[in-house]
């Protein structure tokens, strides 16, 4: 089994490190306190080639595999201390780029996938209702089909990127009695009539990132619009999930080695009790832990895009790393924040945003519960009845 | 009974629904509708479907015409390896 990068993909990595330090490596607390995203910062990722990774060449894409992008987000998640851009971006990509181009017409990948790689057009994708979380497809809001039209009610919560998106992926029932497969799949476009994205809801961590809800009333999608087949929800949204749980805490994993290495310079040049403190067993200790968890997540996440490449039902690597990572990143933010003492817990320093936003991975595309109950499912546990 | 449907059936009943009695599950009992097999349970059929019958299911063949009862599986399976 060989673990070693190619030639090529180091330097790749080398140059997304370059450009990120070039491009994106600005103090953002300001910015970070306010919650503001930044175009600018969206738009040079774009020129660079980030949003396109995953896509073919025919729509502006970098037809990269899905290793060599998971490097690239790894590699911004070490750079850029915008965590929110990131997370923003991976939505974009996972759960709007990549079910377009599984389930889209060749129409709708024409009509959309170019702008989404360009950075012209923001995507949105929208499942959780107020009363539907991980009961994801227990949801309420309807489609009913008149003629050449869906309409569509309802109101779909936590949408990541719907304050600024373009393009959003809606979910709505066709048939409540057909459980999962009433669920069906709409591209729908900002300024349809119908369509509102309500005030922006602040969060405690990826500040950056903006969400609100997305109210619909009697809201009007063309037949052309529905994505996949009436009824194929499930499936498009199992596809979103399986890339998102795969691929999503990247990010974050590089989040991780910055935590790790900003640890370590700390612990060598903080002195107490006459020596430095990483010389002390207790915060070595620590340090060694996030060591631990660093290349143990690097491992899941790999692993689990590998076999996502793969185009089999790769629904348990996936759930096991976003289930370790979510978690793994959570405890080592704790572990830099108590390295770094009482600065640790001031916003000066950086680190306490980190645990701001790690936690959100624990919830986000799945809460780690979830997780936990598909791997047990797929262990032959937990059986439906 | 077919074969397929059988042996499809015995899988069903052994991953999903221990302990129930096989004169529940019929032949047109709808498996997903009805909330009986949930979405994890349709990946993971999927995916028992391709490496016992050897066929590959495409994404749009995920829909209930093809999955949602043990005789359209059997149907569906007909029909990929034709």
């Amino acid at each position: 089994m060989d673990f070693e990068w190619s030639d090529q993909q180091l330097a790749f990595r080398d140059s997304v490190v370059d450009f990120a330090r070039r491009s994106l490596a600005e103090d953002i607390q300001d910015r970070e306190k306010e919650g503001t995203f930044s175009r600018t910062l969206w738009q040079r990722c774009a020129d660079f080639g980030i949003q396109g990774l995953p896509l073919p060449e025919e729509f502006g894409g970098q037809d990269a595999d899905v290793l060599t992008t998971m490097l690239a987000m790894e590699a911004l998640g070490y750079v850029c201390r915008d965590q929110g851009l990131l997370f923003s971006m991976h939505a974009h990509m996972w759960a709007v780029e990549l079910p377009i181009l599984a389930y889209g017409t060749d129409d709708q990948k024409q009509r959309y996938l170019p702008g989404l790689c360009s950075g012209e057009l923001i995507g949105a994708h929208g499942m959780s209702e107020p009363d539907s979380g991980s009961d994801a497809f227990h949801l309420a809001t309807r489609a009913e089909r008149r003629e050449d039209v869906f309409v569509l009610n309802g109101t779909k919560t936590f949408v990541t990127n719907a304050p600024i998106a373009d393009l959003f992926v809606l979910f709505a029932t066709v048939n409540p009695d057909q459980g999962m497969w009433g669920v069906t799949a709409f591209l729908a476009e900002r300024g349809t009539p119908g369509l509102s994205v309500g005030r922006p809801i602040e969060k405690m961590g990826l500040t950056t990132s903006p969400m609100a809800e997305v109210i619909l009333e009697d809201c009007e999608i063309p037949v052309g619009n529905m994505l996949g087949r009436e009824g194929q929800g499930a499936p498009v949204f199992n596809h979103s999930m399986g890339w998102e749980r795969s691929c999503i805490l990247a990010s974050m994993v590089g989040g991780m080695q910055w935590q790790l290495e900003t640890s370590i310079a700390y612990a060598r040049e903080r002195r107490q009790f006459g020596k430095r403190i990483g010389d002390f067993q207790l915060v070595a200790s620590k340090i060694v832990d996030m060591k631990v968890r660093l290349e143990t997540s690097r491992l899941i996440l790999y692993r689990a895009a590998a076999a996502q490449a793969t185009g089999k039902d790769s629904t348990l690597d996936a759930a096991m790393a976003k289930l370790y990572i979510g978690e793994a990143s959570v405890q080592s933010a704790l572990d830099a924040i108590q390295i770094h003492g009482g600065y640790g817990y001031t916003r000066e320093y950086g680190v306490e945003q980190t645990l701001r936003d790690a936690v959100g991975g624990r919830i986000y595309s799945g809460t780690s519960e979830i997780q936990r109950v598909i791997i047990a499912r797929y262990l032959g546990l937990s059986p439906l009845k | 009974m077919e074969a397929s449907v059988r042996t499809v059936k015995e899988y069903i009943l052994e991953q999903f629904l221990p302990g129930e009695s096989p004169d529940n599950l019929t032949g047109t009992t709808p498996l997903f509708t009805s909330g009986l097999l949930d979405s994890i349970a349709s990946l993971q059929l999927v995916t028992f479907l391709e490496q016992e019958f050897g066929i590959k299911v495409a994404a749009h063949e995920v829909v209930p015409d093809n999955l949602n009862t043990l005789e359209s599986i059997a149907g569906f399976i007909r029909a990929k390896r034709s």
